[in-house]
């Protein structure tokens, strides 16, 4: 197969992304009071109105209904003031009633978009002259959201005797309804997204809008979020659409990126052999690194959808949207943009830690307990912590003050995490115990470096000819003369005007 | 205690009330006439005989303790099979549910309950509700009490028989398309089809969820006012979403005069070829009735009633698809044996598991909401739907109810309509109010001159403005002459006919 810029040079990449997301911060089901929780032993958190159970009745939960309309509203998405729950009918056991309760043509959310700020390798794949780039590669790309509807989740089915767990092949089947009737909003891109990256970017900022939210853990792993991908190719300077496939069992960023990366190889190959690409759902297998045919379609499946008699048609108000417009926090964005302004970070730390409620959290909270410190903070939070388990504010503060004066190096922070992780030691505390402060007494080191000096003769030499990388040398062995207790910087600092001065 | 029998439902709380008789004792007479006359009448599928004792003595109980009595105190009540209550089964006459048990209490049922009303079991019906006779139940055929070779009307059947044949004074039935009222009228009972809305749906197994509606059958209109007393009195539901607060005492309306109050008559209806000289005689008598206490008659029209049944035989199949989807004998229900694969299994369980009248209306359904089909029929009957309620909201600028029939002709002997078609077309005087969403009552107001069978009167009224039916319900039973024959019971009364059969 060929590699994927080459073929991207030839061919459009035409993508949308469906993504569920459970919302698994709620308490309790869709249309019933049944406890979320999915760990729980089998059926143990059903109803009659989950279990589909003749006589019962939904009734929304209505703060999934304010997960939503954030949703939407972080995603600059229109909010319906009025709308429709619809029943969409199959008969399959992991839907009790054997019709899921959705939405209609009118979502709670239609017509939104987020921009993808696309840079360093990523960027690449996107051939220069299908965008305007940035001189450093990077780029700007709308991506438009069509709707965002809310609709509940089926039970979980396990297929027992049988190969791969099919049921098909099974002996029996298990069903759990635990996760019968878990809120669920469905997201709809538009086919505008061009690149794998793009797809994975895309699905990358929305997780971190929903976490932001606080509206869903977003677990691909666990299938909290999870995400369908269509795509379709077309050579360049087509305008029809291609025959699209729909990809399934994308588990991760990764999983999502390469299945696409592959299916876009796949396809290329398919047309530059003359073939034809069937529509079909195929299965992303990550241990073979590719896809492999789930089902034919055909033709499209007959949901016979209709409004849902059990449930009057949704009016929101404008009191109601207000109020979850107030509770939308500040997205990542423009928690990234603050953060460079007012702190003067990275642009990459800066959307690092924006990016992350719980990163954000910490470093807001550290900040203020440092607040001389805010780029050192920063730093510790990027590079250091990620490795932690869970490391405090005030811990990240502390290390970071020390890390400031040049108390300890960067190399003996990441000592001190580990030996605090999940503990509630004060960093000053694991620094003075194990006597790992530095020294930044001058005349103390100036001695030491006179030391080195003098019995470096040839690096000494070697600098006067112009060799100026030899300081790194004379620093090392000043720190180990001083048995790690000096810090370099001084060492280096004090080298130099040594070896200047002659 | 065959006494006990006759007795109102107001009769009997007033008298348990005031420790006239015991509830036990009226538990009893009620068992007792069951025992007695469901040989002939079968409008029971189940006597809760343990319930109805157990909820009586608790009533008794409660009053030695001096508490205070529920509006239903000790009141025997019958409950069609398709409401859920603990301890019984809910069958909705198909051998789909033969076997299953109720697995919590609907809320209607709940709050006669909760009044201290005694249930002493489940009535017979149209299988899942489709149907006009009860001939489609699947465990047995319910008799018109007044002549047992005629049908009883349905899909409410057993409970219009139960109250006829005076096993008990007051049901519940649930009206569709008139399922409550047509019943009633066959049966010779009141029987009220509230406002959509006005009573939970919770616990009340579907069969066309925006159309369905529950409510009372009784001997008068004062006992169906009580019932729907007690089944509103709590407020809204908030297990059904498209439950309202209704806020109206329908006991104390009942008695207000209805003079000055105008009541509509549709010409075009009362010209309708299918309807029988009975039943225009019978409306004539009631129109009589009402004007002699100072009613204004007035003419109304409704311009699209005559597309009503087209419209409910798209919407009613539509969505008994959807709710009767759940029955493949996966969780519950009736569950066919020995197949190889899940897909056998679900469709010989349906196969098996419904009559024919059921399948035919969810194959109906299937189709009408298909791809490409929906746009020709769903949505135009919803267009049309929209159309016949603004015809009454119009209709009742000039007036506060409409009178009409409320079936074409008196109950009919078995076999004589066989015709699903035919069948359809008998609601067209109930069909309308359901697809509005209104209220709607039927009132006995004679006997056919040549049937010798009751003929009723309907009146629909605005939505919420069921107090207003009732008080124009009570005044017109008060105005007939001989209607206090209904207030007694079929059987009990046979003799007091003068003998005519």
């Amino acid at each position: 197969m060929r590699k994927l810029e080459e073929v991207l040079r030839d061919f459009e990449a035409v993508i949308g992304l469906e993504v569920h997301t459970e919302l698994t911060t709620l308490d309790t089901k869709m249309f019933c009071d049944c406890r979320l929780s999915h760990d729980d032993p089998p059926n143990t958190n059903v109803c009659p109105v989950c279990l589909g159970m003749p006589g019962a009745l939904p009734v929304p939960n209505e703060r999934a209904i304010e997960s939503i309309v954030m949703a939407g509203l972080a995603t600059n998405c229109e909010i319906q003031k009025r709308s429709y729950f619809y029943r969409k009918h199959y008969f399959y056991p992991d839907m009790s009633k054997n019709y899921q309760t959705t939405q209609g043509p009118v979502a709670f959310c239609m017509y939104g978009h987020l921009d993808l700020d696309v840079e360093g390798q990523g960027a690449k794949e996107r051939p220069d002259d299908t965008v305007e780039k940035r001189a450093d590669g990077s780029y700007v790309t709308p991506i438009r959201i069509l709707r965002i509807h809310m609709e509940e989740d089926a039970a979980k089915m396990v297929h027992v005797g049988g190969a791969e767990g099919r049921i098909t092949s099974a002996s029996e089947s298990l069903i759990d309804y635990n996760r019968c009737g878990t809120p669920l909003i469905e997201l709809v891109t538009e086919p505008d997204l061009r690149t794998p990256e793009e797809a994975r970017l895309f699905m990358e900022k929305l997780r971190q809008t929903f976490l932001t939210l606080g509206i869903s853990d977003c677990s691909l792993e666990s299938g909290s979020m999870r995400c369908d991908g269509n795509i379709s190719l077309r050579r360049r300077g087509e305008t029809a659409f291609g025959t699209k496939t729909e990809m399934k069992n994308i588990n991760s960023f990764k999983s999502l990126h390469d299945a696409l990366e592959y299916e876009i190889c796949r396809q290329a190959d398919v047309l530059d052999e003359g073939g034809i690409v069937y529509q079909e759902t195929r299965h992303w297998e990550p241990s073979k690194r590719r896809t492999v045919v789930m089902r034919v379609k055909e033709t499209a499946d007959d949901y016979r959808m209709y409004p849902d008699p059990d449930l009057a048609p949704f009016d929101l108000t404008d009191d109601f949207i207000d109020r979850c417009r107030e509770r939308v926090p500040e997205l990542p964005d423009a928690k990234c943009d603050r953060y460079m302004a007012d702190y003067g970070l990275k642009k990459k730390d800066a959307a690092q830690i924006a990016g992350d409620p719980v990163m954000a959290r910490l470093f807001e909270d550290a900040r203020a307990l440092a607040p001389d410190a805010v780029a050192t903070v920063a730093n510790v939070i990027v590079n250091l912590v990620p490795a932690c388990k869970l490391i405090v504010a005030a811990q990240v503060a502390s290390l970071s003050k020390l890390l400031a004066a040049d108390a300890i190096t960067f190399a003996q922070a990441r000592e001190v995490l580990e030996a605090i992780d999940g503990t509630e030691f004060d960093p000053v505390k694991i620094v003075d115990e194990r006597h790992m402060r530095q020294s930044t007494d001058t005349d103390a080191l100036a001695q030491t470096v006179e030391e080195v000096l003098a019995r470096c003769e040839d690096q000494v030499r070697q600098y006067r000819e112009g060799n100026r990388k030899v300081v790194g040398f004379l620093v090392g062995q000043c720190m180990k003369a001083s048995k790690g207790s000096g810090n370099p910087k001084i060492f280096n600092k004090l080298l130099t005007e040594f070896l200047e001065r002659g | 205690m065959e006494e006990l029998t006759r007795l109102s439902a107001a009769e009997i709380a007033r008298g348990v009330k005031a420790g006239s008789f015991s509830a036990r004792e009226v538990a009893e007479a009620s068992l007792a006439a069951i025992d007695v006359r469901e040989g002939q009448i079968q409008a029971f599928l189940e006597v809760s005989a343990d319930l109805a004792l157990a909820a009586a003595d608790a009533t008794d109980a409660a009053r030695a303790k001096g508490e205070e009595l529920g509006l239903l105190a000790g009141v025997p009540v019958g409950i069609k099979d398709n409401m859920h209550l603990l301890g019984t089964h809910t069958t909705c006459a198909s051998r789909m549910l033969e076997n299953y048990e109720s697995v919590f209490t609907a809320t209607c049922v709940q709050r006669l309950l909760d009044q201290g009303a005694t249930p002493v079991g489940k009535t017979n019906m149209d299988e899942f509700a489709f149907g006009s006779t009860t001939e489609s139940s699947a465990f047995t055929t319910t008799k018109n009490p007044w002549d047992t070779t005629r049908v009883p009307g349905g899909s409410s059947g057993g409970s219009a028989a139960a109250v006829a044949a005076g096993e008990v004074p007051l049901t519940l039935g649930s009206d569709t398309g008139g399922s409550i009222r047509q019943p009633a009228a066959f049966c010779g009972v009141v029987g009220m089809k509230p406002t959509y809305g006005s009573v939970s749906r919770y616990g009340v197994v579907a069969f066309g969820s925006s159309l369905d509606q529950v409510g009372p059958l009784a001997r008068s209109v004062e006992d169906v006012a009580l019932c729907m007393r007690a089944l509103t009195c709590a407020g809204r539901d908030p297990l059904d979403s498209t439950s309202q607060e209704v806020g109206v005492d329908f006991t104390a309306e009942v008695k207000r005069p209805v003079e000055g109050m105008k009541v509509g008559v549709i010409d075009a209806l009362m010209e309708h070829e299918g309807l029988t000289d009975e039943v225009i005689e019978g409306l004539a008598h009631a129109r009589e009735a009402l004007e002699d206490q100072g009613v204004q008659f007035v003419t109304v029209d409704l311009p699209n009633i005559a597309s009503a049944i087209a419209a409910y035989y798209v919407i009613g199949p539509s969505e008994a698809f959807s709710n009767l989807a759940r029955f493949d004998g996966v969780r519950f229900g009736y569950q066919e044996p020995n197949c190889a694969t899940l897909a056998e299994q679900t469709a010989l369980s349906r196969a098996h598991g419904f009559g024919a009248e059921a399948k035919r209306r969810q194959m109906l359904g299937a189709y009408l909401l298909a791809a490409g089909v929906y746009d020709k029929y769903y949505y135009p009957a919803q267009q049309v739907r929209t159309l016949i309620t603004a015809d009454y909201r119009h209709a009742y600028e000039f007036c506060d109810a409409i009178m009409l029939p409320a079936a074409p002709s008196v109950s009919w002997r078995f076999g004589e309509v066989s015709d699903p078609t035919q069948m359809y077309a008998s609601d067209l005087f109930t069909i309308s109010n359901n697809i509005a969403g209104n209220g709607g009552i039927s009132v006995p107001v004679g006997f056919g001159s040549a049937s010798k069978m009751p003929v009723a009167a309907q009146l629909q009224g605005p939505a919420f403005a069921d107090s207003s039916l009732l008080r124009l319900a009570a005044a017109l039973e008060r105005g007939i002459e001989g209607a206090g024959l209904f207030k007694s019971n079929a059987i009990a009364t046979d003799n007091s006919r003068g003998g005519e059969r």
